[in-house]
């Protein structure tokens, strides 16, 4: 579902990702940890065609992102870590906009924002303009932006931040569901505990280069992800 | 601190000037040095000589009529206006709008400095355009009347008077703006509303100038008597000028006073007015059969939501919406009769009225310029565009597109109504159709070249990009050379051709021009707003 071969990306002299490669496949839940400045956001911005990349290459399902960004942003959706939306604009106005720029009717488009904003418990809000949205409430609305067009690959930076506990869950067995369905989630976290229950692969990035990546018995294997990632912090 | 806060405010205003957001660096000093002198020829040059011509006109009748106190009163009058003209929103957006109100309340840094760094901009900006009267004013009194310590000592205190009074006008509309806004509904429009009904009373004193001042020289005794009469201290103020000392601390003293009393009262209300959130409408979703759209008439009417949503920006770069109509009606009912005059007094260009008809429909449409900050306006939000599944060429249309035809729709009425009124013949009429629709195509694409090329993309408040931007300002005052080139062609060679041919050319060079440009913008500029 999505390949990142070799990808390197330099901020002046700064290389923030070194000759990075991984792969996610369809069924995946992929975490990525690492420090703060470890990289993380560079990669996951270079995957959704944000930030031009010096070398490598960034597959999805295939196609590379460099020659065909726009068939690649089709099959995927992006959270970043602080959304910031359109402020000027009321919450189902951007639903909108977002249903528009991914064509989708409009029964369709009504049925899953119906579902997923009754499901986030903000119905009720999505007439209000966006400035007048709490962090939380921003999150839900671009958690519904992203599933509402059913993308094969979902990436989010930090996607639990900001939640409350009953959207952190729900927000967890959406990602099941939808990797069980046969799409993918590749997400950054601090919070080791959720990635160790889950994630289906992990991968450990530090100073810009991979330092760790595999299923989570794998990486972890007896000890807890975090004494692996401490024990390679250290390093 | 309050010098670090102040540095910050400033760097923010004038930020275009010394860094290049685009190559994320410091500009050379040879760049800063050509944006500053840019500046100042603009300020300077344009406003002060139009100020320096005004006070020759005033200062010598009235100082002959030993009415000088007349003199300082007219001009003033007029740098207290021009201060305070657009330093209300700049007072209301700077003081309470800027994004970083929440973190540097979070801050241990006392409210008066955050009040004081905030106004003492406030102050710069107003001063900025009040020096462009008051120098000429002062230069040519001290010319006419003489050179002495006492009117020097006077004058400059009337600087203080005049910049604090200013301050104190402004700081008073933004806070009446600021706690209106916090209660109407609609207060885009409503704030537009409000402001346009200002800048008509503006522009009716501005055209009408010329006739006052007439008037005010032929009958000064008269109405000199009647102001001090009815208004005994306006007189006072207007002998502050003149070297009157004992006015000048007067009212020193009383501006002083002002000033104390509405520092106190922005200080009590600044934290609860800068951090409220205003009156949310308690609307429930409803839902209800959406209206698809196609990608560009989403991005479109993105770019639309944007436009509306700001006062700011439909005041500074929509302005020519409303002004064009206005002078298509202006010219349907008067162009038959001002046109042959204006073709009787340049005896040497028979038929310039046309062109200079076509040259003003074309100023005009250089105040629109909503393309111009729409890329730097995208801010923190351009990971959306650039995470969707949207072609750049895309984005930008939608961004010359909002301006074409929010430009173009009051163009083609405007100008219609100019054809049917003008005194022209049938190609001259059609050209004055075509020729600025043609114009309005081509600003509208250079404006989005504009953009591209000189994004500012971290701003803390939003005037940043939509007024003080190297961009807006190249826009506008590069559209107006434009024109102003056009029309002095015409009066060096180009009447040589005729009309027609004359405005068949320019349509054709701006047809061109457009095309290049939007090739350009298709080919390279796209490259460039996708790697932002």
């Amino acid at each position: 579902m999505l390949e990142i071969k070799h990808l390197t990306k330099t901020y002046g002299d700064k290389k923030a990702v070194d000759d990075l490669s991984l792969e996610i496949k369809e069924g995946e839940i992929f975490g990525f940890i690492g420090h703060n400045g470890a990289g993380k956001s560079t990669t996951l911005k270079s995957a959704v065609g944000i930030l031009n990349f010096d070398e490598g290459d960034i597959l999805i399902d295939g196609i590379s992102m460099k020659t065909d960004p726009i068939r690649c942003k089709k099959d995927l959706a992006y959270i970043p870590d602080n959304p910031d939306l359109y402020d000027f604009m009321s919450g189902i106005k951007y639903l909108n906009f977002v249903g528009d720029i991914f064509e989708i009717p409009s029964e369709l488009r009504n049925d899953r924002i119906g579902k997923y904003a009754d499901l986030f418990e903000i119905t009720d809000d999505l007439a209000l303009p966006i400035a007048a949205y709490s962090h939380g409430m921003k999150q839900k609305l671009a958690l519904i932006s992203a599933w509402m067009h059913d993308p094969k690959l979902i990436i989010m930076d930090e996607p639990f931040v900001g939640l409350d506990p009953k959207s952190s869950h729900l927000l967890k067995e959406m990602m099941r569901l939808h990797c069980d369905k046969g799409g993918a989630i590749f997400f950054s976290t601090h919070v080791l505990e959720v990635a160790e229950k889950l994630c289906d692969k992990v991968a450990i990035i530090n100073h810009g280069k991979l330092v760790k990546v595999g299923t989570m018995d794998e990486v972890k294997g007896d000890d807890t992800l975090e004494e692996v990632f401490l024990e390679l912090e250290a390093v | 601190m309050l010098r670090t806060l102040l540095k910050k405010q400033l760097f923010e205003v004038f930020k275009g000037y010394f860094y290049d957001a685009k190559k994320n660096k410091m500009r050379s000093p040879l760049a800063i040095g050509a944006w500053i002198v840019f500046f100042f020829v603009i300020m300077v040059g344009l406003l002060g000589g139009m100020f320096l011509g005004l006070s020759f006109t005033l200062c010598g009748p009235l100082v002959a009529a030993d009415m000088d106190w007349m003199y300082f009163l007219m001009m003033g009058g007029i740098s207290i206006l021009l201060g305070c003209f657009g330093s209300v929103y700049n007072t209301y957006t700077a003081l309470y709008l800027a994004k970083d109100n929440d973190l540097l309340l979070s801050m241990p840094i006392p409210v008066r400095k955050i009040v004081g760094a905030r106004l003492l901009n406030v102050y710069l900006m107003g001063t900025m355009y009040l020096l462009t009267v008051m120098i000429p004013m002062d230069i040519v009194y001290l010319m006419v009347s003489g050179v002495s310590a006492l009117k020097l000592v006077c004058l400059f205190l009337l600087f203080f008077i005049l910049s604090f009074f200013v301050l104190a006008l402004s700081c008073l509309l933004g806070l009446f703006v600021a706690k209106i806004s916090l209660k109407i509904k609609n207060k885009s429009f409503v704030t537009v509303a409000v402001t346009l009904l200002f800048i008509a009373g503006y522009y009716f004193f501005y055209f009408k100038a010329g006739f006052f001042i007439r008037d005010l020289l032929l009958h000064a005794q008269e109405y000199g008597e009647k102001i001090k009469g009815a208004a005994y201290v306006l007189y006072l103020f207007g002998l502050i000028g003149t070297g009157n000392i004992v006015c000048a601390i007067g009212f020193t003293v009383a501006v002083s006073v002002l000033v104390g009393f509405i520092w106190m009262r922005m200080l009590k209300s600044f934290s609860a007015i800068a951090t409220a959130t205003g009156r949310v409408k308690t609307e429930h979703y409803v839902e209800k059969k959406v209206k698809e759209k196609s990608i560009f008439g989403a991005m479109l009417s993105k770019e639309l939501a944007r436009f509306t949503s700001s006062p700011n920006y439909m005041l500074n770069c929509g302005l020519g919406i409303l002004l064009i109509p206005a002078s298509g009606v202006y010219f349907l009912l008067e162009a038959g009769e001002f046109m042959p005059l204006i073709n009787e007094a340049i005896g040497e260009r028979p038929q310039c009225a046309t062109i200079l008809v076509c040259m003003a429909l074309c100023l005009l449409s250089s105040m629109n310029g909503m393309a111009a900050p729409s890329v730097s306006l995208e801010g923190k939000n351009l990971w959306i565009s650039q995470s969707l599944p949207v072609k750049p060429w895309t984005a930008l249309s939608a961004k010359a597109g909002l301006q074409i035809i929010l430009t173009g729709i009051p163009m083609l009425l405007g100008s219609v109504m100019t054809a049917i009124g003008a005194d022209a013949s049938l190609g001259e009429r059609v050209l004055l159709v075509l020729m600025p629709m043609v114009y309005v195509l081509f600003s509208g694409i250079l404006d989005t070249v504009i953009a591209v090329k000189m994004p500012l993309l971290n701003w803390t408040n939003e005037i940043e990009p939509i007024k003080h931007s190297g961009g807006v300002f190249l826009a506008m005052f590069g559209g107006w050379a434009i024109c102003v080139i056009f029309a002095a062609c015409y009066m060096f060679f180009g009447y040589l051709v005729g009309n027609v041919i004359y405005m068949l050319i320019w349509t054709v060079i701006f047809a061109v021009l457009s095309i290049a440009l939007a090739f350009w913008l298709k080919s390279k500029g796209t490259k460039e707003f996708a790697a932002l």
